[in-house]
């Protein structure tokens, strides 16, 4: 039980304590050779209920290893070093990370379930998937194996599967797609109210994806679960996101409204996303990739981490690392020159002239 | 990729092979001091590796230095050890600590010769049964699925039984022909594959330059793997050899560990108390041995699969 | 008609489809594991036949002619002889023996021993498999069983000191031949460590393979007695096996442990009781089984000198004594015999590989 209250983040649609889930000052490192890996530097966001926040970035940027922190996950190099979060249900209050070992276990898949990236492997060769749906709710409560078949096969009907032929498999039998789709359907066994869904079409072809996709998108809307979606994608996330939150070396540099990020961007790097995101319409010349590479997250520079590809950089933003400004309702970008980029927005990526000091 | 070669790709792929002898020999000698290498990296290797050396160094230099005792001193029989005779004397009265010095030179020769047969058997047929593919490749893999499939110690029991064996080569080609199958298994999987990578280019290549591939690029990589290999032939050659001598099939030529071993269980020297020191020092010797190999491969293994490893 | 629809035809057709049926039957993991294992046998047959018989040493021939020497016997009289100990006719052609050779095998006749004269090989060997059997299979099971479990808790704590400490006795135990360690077993705790002036194991009366004056049957005092003398033949087949279950069964979890679907099975909520039993320990089993059949070839093999240094009256000693005597019948009786059992072994041991694993199972037609 929480004493003190959450934090409230001005740019959260509402009000921190109807949240389903709120992050407050995650830090996670892990251990590596070389040093201290800083993989998530502080982030802070509220899912409502029934609500989709997609969360954006590229390889490194320590948005998986958020995911997974979330559900206390990670491998045993990584650590939690900071924050809360704390989870809302009934009136209740609880902050995951410290729950004892048997509420985390009820804590996952009961109330948050995720859907990974390697639905590939994601299940025991050596059981058949009805075993594996039976397992999955009785670790939970009660149940007979008839009721949980039941239940199966209504949701595997609901991601288009064909229960009688699922169900007796062993998952070597089914194919990729089968087997992401299955993922889902034992995601929502339990009914829980969020879902953490990590890459869940990347491995696959266009087509299943485009099945993936619509499939989420109806369920959402059927069963109303707040969903968390994770991904480098950024045209996904105008699909099945209310908000969404870009992510740069640890930390969340943008956070919006799906339109307000896609038609006003306000970080430089959100702006760059945008801008290499293919359209069918569009043509070639528009695409532009962002020169340089992430950060060593060891070893980090001072200053706002994406300023080295940054064409608005300036001196200070070598010195000062830039916190979330609260610019809009439900809108936050963490750059000093927010502004700047609002100015610019159209002016192709070489012609963007980095402000002046005295500027803003 | 055709199967056959004409007469002038023969020719062709003698003279390559040829050059590619000298490759080849550069090739283990990169080997060698990759080894030395890695065997620094970790400490129970190294020690076992030292081990290993000054076993050779004892075996085959110690007999100049410390002849074998031969005198038969009746009344010095199975004497406990002293400052003297550090391990004691035989059933004849001949000191034990000579026996052993000189005892190792039989064993440990076979043991090479024996990893060498096997090995480049085992090499040489992987290699070939890849890249000439097709029926040969069907056969020689039946053939080592076979000889997997057999228990080899009692094979080479009733091989020693039926066959005279009169020389330490007959015995170690006997040892070499049943422990092929391991490396050739090995070789072949990488060869095959790097042979579906090229498959394309293979074709357009000409025979020879898929030899030269094989013994440019991929045995040289697959060094550290046939080294293990090696020690692994090793080990397996004197422990069937041990035994073999100890069933008393293979002729007492000289002394060594393992006839120590076969007389003291025929004299029932196991069974005195006071003839301690001559059973358990050629037990201790082999053994001794047997585990320095194992640390010095077990260690090269740690280091090529490094998920065995723990945390730094 | 089109060539699919005349297939199709063809397919749906009533009647005796033979090559279809071959190829339904071929394509049965079992089938295929057994067929290969009866050509084992067979090759290995084979091979001991064209052996004996293609040896500059011919024993046969030295026989044959040790006879005529020692007995004044003729050339005829002696070949009389050879046939009724050989089991086969040693004059006829090379095929014709053969398929005598054969013959005589499914009818179960091995010859007749040498040593010890008018004894059929297959009495011999009924005589003392049995005791092999019992022993190395009881010393192969407890090994296995120890090993997985101690495997499995090194590798779920690998930092602790007990995983260098195991792993260490792993390796030595390993890598020190069988019949070393029996001896070392006879030595120190036999005849050199000595409690109240009587040896720690009182090696000489577990000789054998019960005691004189004990009744065989299904009584406890028998059962009893039968492990008693069993005892050092079982510890030292565990000694040599352990160490190597341990190492690959901690290998294999270590790998299990890094799979996906542990990571999603504790994502699930599943309990960490469950997720070690059926996530990581089955799927770790699975490398092993194909190990199972290496080990037990081993263990048999080991049991030659084992036996003999521990005076337990299996087919491994009795093999020792043979080659000892030159008795070849028997040896040649015995050595099928060993490959017999280690290959029907092999063979089980791959069908209980591929009940744990289903992904072996579907031949060639799975979805």
């Amino acid at each position: 039980m929480e004493t003190t209250p959450t934090r409230q983040l001005p740019w959260s649609k509402g009000q921190a304590r109807y949240a389903l889930i709120s992050v407050r000052d995650m830090h996670i490192e892990y251990w590596a050779e070389r040093g201290q890996v800083k993989a998530v530097r502080g982030v802070d966001f509220d899912i409502f209920p029934g609500e989709s926040l997609s969360l954006i970035g590229e390889s490194g940027s320590g948005k998986t290893t958020l995911g997974l922190g979330l559900i206390r996950l990670l491998v045993k190099t990584a650590d939690i070093t900071r924050g809360q979060v704390i989870y809302r249900r009934n009136g209740v209050e609880q902050d995951v990370l410290k729950l004892d070992p048997d509420g985390l276990r009820h804590f996952r898949w009961q109330e948050c379930a995720m859907v990974f990236q390697a639905a590939q492997s994601a299940f025991n060769p050596v059981l058949r998937i009805r075993d594996q749906m039976y397992e999955t709710v009785k670790a939970h409560r009660p149940a007979t194996r008839a009721e949980v078949n039941a239940l199966a096969s209504e949701l595997l009907e609901r991601v288009q599967l064909e229960p009688s032929r699922v169900l007796r498999a062993y998952p070597h039998e089914l194919s990729g797609g089968m087997r992401q789709r299955v993922l889902i359907a034992m995601a929502l066994l339990l009914n829980p109210p969020l879902i953490i869904l990590d890459e869940p079409t990347t491995a696959l072809d266009i087509l299943t994806q485009r099945t993936i996709i619509d499939l989420l998108r109806a369920l959402q809307n059927d069963l109303n679960f707040a969903m968390m979606f994770i991904s480098h994608d950024l045209s996904l996330a105008a699909e099945l996101a209310n908000h969404v939150a870009t992510m740069y070396a640890g930390r969340i540099v943008e956070y919006g409204t799906v339109n307000q990020i896609f038609y006003e961007p306000r970080h430089p790097y959100t702006l760059g996303l945008i801008r290499a995101v293919p359209t069918v319409t569009g043509g070639f010349e528009d695409l532009s990739s962002i020169a340089g590479t992430p950060p060593d997250l060891i070893d980090l520079p001072p200053g706002c981490k994406f300023h080295l590809r940054c064409p608005f950089a300036t001196r200070r933003c070598q010195q000062e690392e830039p916190d979330l400004i609260h610019i809009g309702p439900e809108h936050a970008a963490a750059c000093f020159y927010w502004q700047e980029v609002e100015r610019q927005a159209d002016r192709p990526w070489e012609e963007i002239k980095a402000p002046s000091e005295g500027d803003v | 990729m055709s199967g056959t070669m004409s007469s002038n790709d023969v020719i062709r792929s003698t003279a390559i092979y040829q050059r590619t002898t000298k490759d080849i020999l550069l090739g283990i000698l990169k080997g060698i001091g990759e080894f030395f290498r890695l065997m620094a990296r970790n400490r129970t290797g190294f020690i076992g590796f030292i081990i290993v050396v000054l076993y050779f160094v004892v075996s085959f230099l110690g007999p100049y230095v410390i002849p074998v005792d031969k005198e038969t001193k009746v009344t010095r029989i199975f004497e406990k050890p002293s400052w003297q005779h550090p391990l004691g004397m035989d059933h004849e009265g001949r000191d034990t600590f000579s026996q052993v010095v000189n005892g190792g030179r039989d064993i440990l020769t076979t043991a090479l010769l024996t990893a060498l047969i096997s090995t480049a058997i085992g090499v040489t047929l992987g290699a070939l049964s890849a890249v000439l593919g097709g029926g040969i490749d069907t056969l020689l893999s039946a053939f080592a699925d076979i000889f997997m499939s057999i228990p080899q110690f009692p094979l080479q029991v009733v091989l020693a039984g039926f066959i005279q064996v009169k020389s330490m080569l007959i015995l170690s080609l006997i040892l070499a022909i049943l422990s092929w199958p391991g490396l050739y298994r090995a070789v072949r999987a990488q060869v095959l594959s790097l042979r579906e990578r090229d498959y394309v280019e293979a074709a357009i290549l000409l025979d020879l330059g898929t030899w030269h591939i094989v013994f440019k690029e991929i045995l040289p990589n697959m060094m550290s793997y046939i080294a293990i290999s090696f020690a692994f032939s090793m080990t397996g050659a004197i422990y069937a050899q041990t035994g073999l001598v100890l069933l008393g099939l293979v002729p007492f030529s000289s002394h060594n560990w393992g006839v120590m071993i076969s007389i003291a269980w025929t004299r029932g020297a196991i069974f005195y108390r006071d003839s301690a020191a001559y059973i358990l020092a050629p037990v201790f010797t082999i053994a001794l041995f047997q585990l320095a190999m194992v640390w010095m491969t077990r260690s090269l293994e740690e280091v090529f699969n490094p998920r065995l490893r723990g945390r730094a | 008609m089109s060539a699919i629809a005349e297939r199709d035809k063809q397919l749906s057709s009533s009647g005796l489809d033979i090559p279809r049926m071959l190829r339904l039957i071929w394509s049965s993991y079992y089938v295929r594991q057994a067929a290969k294992a009866l050509f084992t046998i067979f090759f290995v047959t084979t091979l001991i036949f064209f052996l004996v018989r293609l040896m500059p040493s011919n024993p046969v021939e030295r026989f044959v002619v040790d006879l005529m020497y020692s007995q004044g016997l003729s050339r005829q009289d002696a070949l009389d002889q050879a046939r009724a100990i050989f089991a086969i006719d040693l004059d006829a052609p090379m095929y014709v023996q053969y398929i005598d050779y054969l013959g005589n095998l499914f009818k179960g006749d091995l010859g007749v021993s040498l040593l010890s004269r008018g004894t059929p090989v297959v009495e011999i060997i009924k005589a003392v498999l049995p005791w092999t059997i019992f022993s190395v299979g009881t010393g192969l099971m407890i090994s296995f069983t120890l090993g997985i479990l101690i495997g499995t808790i090194i590798a779920y704590r690998r930092e602790s000191l007990i995983d260098p400490v195991v792993t260490g006795i792993s390796s030595f135990l390993s890598a020190i031949p069988g019949y070393l360690q029996a001896i070392l077993i006879i030595v120190f705790l036999g005849v050199q460590i000595k409690i109240n002036g009587k040896p720690l194991v009182p090696i000489h009366q577990m000789r054998g393979a019960y005691s004189p004056g004990v009744q065989p049957g299904f009584t406890w005092v028998f059962i009893k007695d039968v492990f008693f003398h069993a005892a050092l033949p079982i510890a030292t087949y565990i000694l040599t096996t352990v160490g190597g279950w341990t190492l690959a069964m901690k290998s294999s979890t270590i790998n299990t442990l890094g799979e996906d679907y542990v990571t999603v099975a504790r994502a699930r909520g599943l309990s960490d009781g469950r997720i070690t039993t059926a996530y990581v320990g089955r799927n770790a089993l699975l490398p092993l089984a194909s190990q199972l059949a290496i080990n037990i070839g081993f263990a048999i093999g080991g049991s030659t000198l084992i036996e003999t240094y521990f005076v337990y009256p299996g087919i491994g000693s009795r093999l020792g004594a043979a080659v000892g005597g030159r008795d070849y019948p028997v040896m040649q009786g015995i050595f099928l015999m060993i490959t017999f059992v280690v290959i029907s072994a092999n063979l089980l041991a791959d069908l209980l590989y591929s009940v744990l694993d289903p992904r072996i199972r579907i031949g060639g037609g799975a979805r």
